[in-house]
């Protein structure tokens, strides 16, 4: 549904020009959730942005839908920005001056198409991500948690192929972004949608199907979340995110790992300090006060960075 | 709600804050360009304010100054709009509203709020203008001459403004949405500006700058018409553009590195320092205008005192109370008619001399205009007309014996020798209007004596030489000049009586100001040319207007009574007092409100970081004193370099003129300095507001504070 080929970007400052994206490839499918993981300036928010038609880039192709976006004019763009993609930013993006429920209906408002089915989807949406008892409330009034859902279900207001997501726990605390994280199952779940993500926080990055890390603008691995249900599965994947992050934090610039790779996390935790190793404990929404090197449950291997997530 | 449009609609109305900002910002700037047009071109001012002359030009320059001040402040007020704006915009577009889309919407927004704003305030100028001038006639002084008209054309420059901030702020609302990066649009509102940091020279260079682009600026024109004997153009003036690099730079260090040695205590107001200096472009702009509008209130206000108190003093020192001259042929009133006037008001004259003068004609080296802006050295064989006393009528008149050699004359002058560039001494030849007899002469220096010393010009010949070229001349070549006392004490009443009587004495032939020059135009009437003097460049003087400044500063005749001089000082020259005022109290006002949105800008930019002071713990103390530190230099820089800047220009200028400060010069820059201590008490007062004000906004109790302490 989603491929980008051999994506390039690079910023201009003065006369100099700094690449950020050294040709990305990558496709996500069909209700997938995929997430994008990597150190500061690795150059996720660029592709992000590259990918919601926010930024123009030299060089490549994305393909959204069988759509080619470059060379799209102005409005072509917003038309795709409209219809196809959905959008979840980490400071939320809401309008001030719009309720809850019009804040959801923005992009339909946009469309032009604000109809009965419309009405019905902001309803069954505000119902479906626990919100539709601040339908009628402004967004200053809302907590922060509350703000993202209300931003998760704009972005499904137009029945998107995908949702693009920047950094969307990164201003919540645990309980708030465990909570968007189940918005974001139950839109794939419910509403058929396809999730690609931004973020720093292993926990976030270990609810989905595939993660990319991405390394002074190249993909350095894919990890893939493998078989399996539940928290374990999500608990083991969370593991091996860890243990590849340290991994590709110690390699040289330009390696890219060969051969099989054991992530199996038995050891002190060594992920740099830009990458969230999941310092926050997501325990069904209590937080754990417990400074991270205390062992807070029963010791599994890899528990002291992974947290307990029971 | 299911439209764009209601939906742009309904984002307006909670954009009301910052739409008030802007309409605000475009009402006072409307207000004020529209209230000084239409003083400048009022034709009371214009009246009054001969053309090409000094006051006007001044008049003109810091309407020059206030017009640029209110260009920034306009565009800064909608730069600050569509930052605010920007949030708005760049999440629509991230939604898929296409610019295009979202354009005649914005457009629409941006237009109305200007236009109201704009007509707002072009509407209530003209208000404005006249509570304030009809202040001044009702509080401070009245005239027949300060009754106010309007010239309505003055409207074209507001119309011309208003254009320019209707175009401009539709032409950012395009640029804008223009953008292709979304991200920049979203995230434009914490987009931070800063300087680069110029290195800890830049204050001091920039003083230096200031320093040298005045004195260049000032000398400039002189040397160039030394060096290349042609009138500079008026291209010449950006010369004194270096004032303004300097003024930038000095603006620029205060933001980056402030003034004060940071060495004891280098954490002092670090949080302050650092929102301004990230805000450092538009910092920088609002400081360097606010100093230019201030430099042009405090210019403006300097022109009352230095008229003033060097006018008062030359009028205190007077050795008569009355001082007047005619040609003998008119009928004027002698000492008895006078003392019997006097009497009618239970006063009596004392100390009555009269003495005889000719008018005769001088050759002279003087500037002649070529073709183009070029001009040359020349002697005119008659060049002016100038009244020559005898040896005994100057003692006669001042008590002060004089021995001029013959075939020789001196001019007289004041003490200090200042303001004699209307003396000719240059001639080398004098001559009889009347039989053409000429009397060669030669500069023999100055006679010193402050009464006569004018720019009427008055010469004294050797007694002989002064026989030998009178004879022959008609009645209206020859003069008297008296002067005397009163016994006792003076009366307003005699001297209007006085006054009126004189004028009333004189014939229509004496119906001209004092620089219409009859030997110059018989001169350029033998050329074939017509005098200037006889064109309507000519300001005219009517008799029946005793009481204009045209008419008491220029007419030929004009007699010099202390105590008429004395009390009708502010009415005689209450157009230009209460014009200078009127500009130094828009500019003043201009200056204020910019500092005062500039600050609660920062305010409005800045409240997340006071708010994660405050719940970092920190005190109402510390809080207030980084506002201060914020509000603090906003409001003293440009005080403290506008009034210094301008002090030191007025006193460069005061020095330059003549090489000297004079008595009247000393006394006037003296009450400068106090009236810039009123000003600086006026803007403290209004910092103390802004610090309250800003206080208020971000909740500190600055009662609280106080029981902290």
């Amino acid at each position: 549904m989603l491929y980008v080929k051999n994506l390039h970007k690079s910023y201009q400052s003065g006369s100099k020009s700094y690449p950020v994206l050294k040709g990305i490839n990558f496709s996500v499918a069909k209700q997938e959730f995929v997430a994008v993981m990597g150190p500061s300036g690795s150059g996720k928010s660029t592709l992000l942005n590259c990918i919601s038609c926010y930024i123009p880039f030299e060089q490549g192709t994305i393909t959204l839908g069988g759509q080619e976006l470059k060379g799209l004019d102005e409005n072509a763009l917003a038309k795709v920005r409209n219809e196809k993609l959905g959008f979840v930013f980490q400071d939320f993006m809401l309008l001030d001056g719009l309720s809850v429920r019009e804040n959801i209906l923005v992009p339909r408002i946009i469309q032009g198409k604000v109809d009965q089915d419309a009405e019905k989807l902001a309803d069954k949406l505000l119902s479906l991500f626990g919100i539709d008892h601040i339908a009628g409330k402004y967004p200053a009034d809302v907590s922060g948690g509350e703000r993202q859902r209300t931003a998760v279900a704009r972005s499904l207001i137009n029945r998107p192929l995908l949702i693009l997501a920047d950094e969307p726990t990164g201003n919540l605390d645990s309980k708030s972004s465990r909570a968007v994280i189940e918005s974001f199952e139950n839109a794939r779940a419910k509403l058929g949608a396809s999730i690609f993500m931004v973020t720093h926080d292993s926990y976030a990055a270990s609810f989905c199907d595939r993660v990319i890390l991405l390394k002074d603008g190249v993909v350095y691995d894919t990890l893939e979340a493998g078989h399996g249900r539940g928290e374990e599965r999500q608990a083991a994947f969370q593991d091996r995110l860890l243990g590849a992050i340290r991994e590709m934090s110690s390699a040289s610039p330009g390696d890219n790992p060969s051969g099989s790779r054991n992530y199996d996390n038995n050891t002190e935790s060594n992920a740099p300090a830009h990458i969230d190793p999941g310092s926050r404990n997501y325990n069904g929404g209590t937080e754990n006060k417990a400074p991270a090197h205390i062992g807070a449950g029963t010791e599994t291997p890899g528990s002291a960075e992974r947290r307990d997530t029971k | 709600m299911t439209t764009l449009k209601s939906l742009e609609k309904q984002l307006q109305k909670t954009d009301r804050k910052q739409a008030v900002l802007y309409l605000f910002c475009n009402f006072i700037s409307l207000l004020l360009i529209t209230a000084y047009s239409a003083m400048m071109f009022s034709p009371t001012v214009l009246e009054v304010f001969p053309e090409g002359g000094d006051s006007r030009k001044q008049m003109v320059a810091i309407f020059v100054l206030a017009l640029f001040g209110c260009v920034v402040f306009t565009i800064y007020a909608s730069n600050l709009f569509f930052r605010k704006k920007a949030k708005q915009l760049g999440t629509l577009m991230a939604l898929g509203a296409s610019g295009r889309r979202l354009l005649p919407g914005l457009i629409r927004e941006v237009f109305t709020l200007s236009a109201v704003s704009s007509f707002a305030g072009i509407l209530a100028g003209f208000p404005f203008i006249l509570i304030l001038w009809n202040s001044f006639r009702l509080f401070l002084t009245d005239s027949t001459q300060m009754i106010l008209t309007i010239d309505f054309r003055c409207l074209y420059l507001s119309a011309a403004f208003f254009v320019i901030v209707i175009g401009f702020s539709c032409l950012n609302a395009y640029r804008c949405l223009k953008r292709t990066n979304i991200m920049e649009i979203m995230h434009e509102e914490h987009r931070n500006e800063p300087v680069k940091e110029p290195g800890t020279w830049c204050g001091p260079a920039g003083i230096l700058l200031l320093l040298a682009g005045a004195a260049l600026g000032y000398i400039a024109p002189a040397a160039y018409m030394k060096l290349f004997s042609a009138y500079p153009t008026a291209w010449i003036n950006l010369l004194y553009a270096p004032v303004f690099v300097g003024l930038y730079m000095i603006m620029l260090h205060t933001v980056v590195y402030g003034w004060r040695s940071r060495k004891k205590h280098p954490y002092k107001n670090l949080i302050a320092r650092s929102m301004m200096k990230f805000q450092g472009k538009q910092t920088v702009n609002n400081l360097l205008v606010s100093t230019v509008l201030i430099g042009g209130s405090v210019f403006g206000i300097f022109y009352i005192p230095m008229l003033s108190v060097g006018q008062a003093m030359e009028v205190n020192a007077r050795p008569y109370d009355y001082f007047y001259h005619y040609r003998t042929d008119q009928s004027i009133p002698g000492k008895e008619e006078i003392a019997a006037l006097a009497a009618k008001y239970s006063l009596a004259i004392r100390d009555f001399n009269n003495a005889p003068y000719v008018s005769l004609a001088m050759d002279g080296i003087t500037e002649v205009e070529d073709e183009g802006r070029s001009f040359h050295y020349e002697r005119i064989p008659l060049l002016n007309e100038a009244k020559f006393f005898p040896e005994s009528s100057y003692e006669t008149l001042t008590g002060e014996k004089i021995s001029v050699e013959k075939g020789s004359y001196m001019a007289i002058s004041n003490t200090d020798e200042t303001n004699t560039y209307f003396l000719n001494l240059t001639a080398s030849t004098l001559t009889n209007m009347v039989t053409f007899q000429t009397l060669p002469v030669s500069f023999a220096g100055y006679a010193h004596y402050d009464f006569l010393a004018d720019t009427r010009g008055y010469y004294v010949l050797n007694n002989e030489d002064y026989e030998t070229i009178a004879a022959g001349l008609t009645p209206d070549w020859t003069g008297t000049a008296a002067v005397f006392n009163m016994e006792g004490g003076d009366s307003y009443e005699f001297a209007r009586d006085f006054f009126c009587t004189l004028i009333s004495s004189f014939g229509p032939e004496c119906e001209m100001p004092s620089y219409y020059d009859r030997v110059e135009k018989y001169y350029k009437n033998q050329k074939g040319e017509v005098y200037w003097g006889d064109t309507p460049d000519m300001t005219r003087i009517s008799f029946s207007e005793p009481d204009t400044s045209e008419f008491r500063s220029f007419w030929k005749y004009m007699p010099k009574i202390r105590i008429l001089d004395q009390t009708d000082f502010t009415r005689t020259f209450s157009v230009f007092l209460m014009m200078f005022l009127f500009i130094a109290i828009i500019c003043s006002l201009a200056a204020m409100v910019i500092s005062y949105t500039r600050c609660m800008t920062i305010l409005l930019n800045n409240r997340y970081v006071f708010d994660d002071l405050k719940r970092l713990g920190a005190s109402p103390g510390f809080l207030i004193q980084e506002i201060r530190g914020q509000a603090g230099p906003v409001f003293l820089i440009p005080a403290a370099v506008g009034m210094s800047a301008m002090y030191l220009l007025y006193l460069l200028l005061m020095y330059a003129n003549d090489g000297k400060l004079t008595a009247g010069e000393i006394g006037g820059m003296a009450v400068c300095l106090l009236i810039l201590a009123a000003i600086a008490g006026i803007y403290f007062l209004v910092y103390r507001y802004t610090v309250k004000n800003m206080c208020r906004q971000l909740d500190i109790d600055r009662k609280q504070k106080r029981r902290s302490l």
